[in-house]
């Protein structure tokens, strides 16, 4: 009964609070794991500021393939 | 912040008794609190179990039935599986969330090294299940990407989105804990009387909604590599007919 119930409120809001929730975030993380691993690589092997700007490329690029997916996603699930 | 040092029970108690604690170990004090107010419960209701339940049987019956109803919305019937995962890691961000709001306790989550903990266990089981359900080579070629010479490009890229799953996880819970918990602290500081209740109110509802939106999180992201995406499930139920 109670099951029916839970299944009968409205999650859909819920979820998409979520999902809209996590899309900010995720960019930048995404940017700044990019730089830190970046930066540490480069204080690693001494190649700055090369890999510094390789990485925050690959940060920014995974950022916006997360909010890509993640907003293909929410409008699939309309 | 320098100024604003709130009262608590655990620093009252510790000073009492001549120890001198820092505000780390006052936090897992904290935490304890939150385990004590969730184990003792459930030891004393599932110690004797009754088919026709009693108010506390009754109460935590109606929060695993719950749990297990949204599992099941976000997952599908195989989510039960996760239930013992999800649902503490829910009851637990829960009661951190709103002991902050006990005159005289603090939240554990707006420490930053409670929220990691929590994300570090989602991380890090997410990948375990991905491995587990789809086999090791399987899952990772997922990070490879769809097409093979776009490979050196999208593993870095992959490797860096699934790292920042848990650094927004936790910033994310940390942050609206810390921030709410703030907001609290000086509006009691400026006004002790009924002003900061309806910030109060709010916070409760932002406790809930953050600790929701956790578990929500975590529930896409083990979802998503147990099953590794809708479209390889479809090509491999496809297959199968073949």
């Amino acid at each position: 009964m109670r099951l029916v119930m839970m299944k009968g409120f409205d999650l859909s809001g819920w979820k998409q609070i979520g999902y809209l929730a996590s899309l900010g975030l995720n960019l930048v993380a995404a940017t700044a794991i990019g730089l830190a691993i970046g930066y540490h690589l480069d204080k690693w092997l001494k190649t700055s500021p090369w890999l510094l700007m390789l990485f925050l490329l690959f940060g920014i690029a995974a950022g916006f393939v997360n909010l890509f997916r993640e907003v293909h996603r929410l409008r699939g699930d309309d | 912040m320098e100024g604003l040092e709130s009262f608590s029970w655990i620093h009252f108690f510790s000073q009492k008794l001549g120890l001198h604690l820092t505000s780390e170990m006052e936090l897992v004090a904290m935490t304890w609190v939150v385990m004590l107010i969730l184990v003792i419960p459930s030891l004393l209701a599932t110690r004797r179990l009754r088919s026709v339940p009693g108010p506390l049987q009754n109460v935590l019956e109606f929060l695993v039935e719950s749990l297990e109803g949204i599992l099941e919305a976000m997952m599908g019937w195989r989510g039960r599986r996760y239930l013992p995962l999800i649902g503490s890691l829910a009851l637990f961000i829960l009661g951190c969330n709103l002991l902050g709001l006990i005159p005289g306790f603090h939240s554990p989550t707006n420490n930053l090294n409670t929220t990691v903990a929590c994300a570090l266990v989602v991380f890090f089981s997410t990948h375990i299940i991905g491995i587990r359900e789809q086999g090791a080579l399987r899952y990772l070629k997922h990070f490879v990407g769809p097409v093979w010479w776009l490979a050196p490009m999208m593993v870095p890229v992959e490797i860096i989105g699934q790292l920042a799953r848990p650094v927004s996880l936790s910033v994310r819970l940390f942050g609206n804990i810390f921030g709410e918990d703030t907001v609290l602290l000086i509006l009691l500081a400026l006004v002790p009387l009924l002003i900061p209740l309806p910030m109060m109110v709010l916070a409760i509802f932002t406790s809930c909604v953050q600790a929701f939106v956790f578990v929500m999180l975590s529930m896409i992201y083990i979802a998503g590599a147990g099953e590794g995406g809708h479209r390889e499930k479809m090509e491999s139920q496809e297959g199968r007919k073949e």
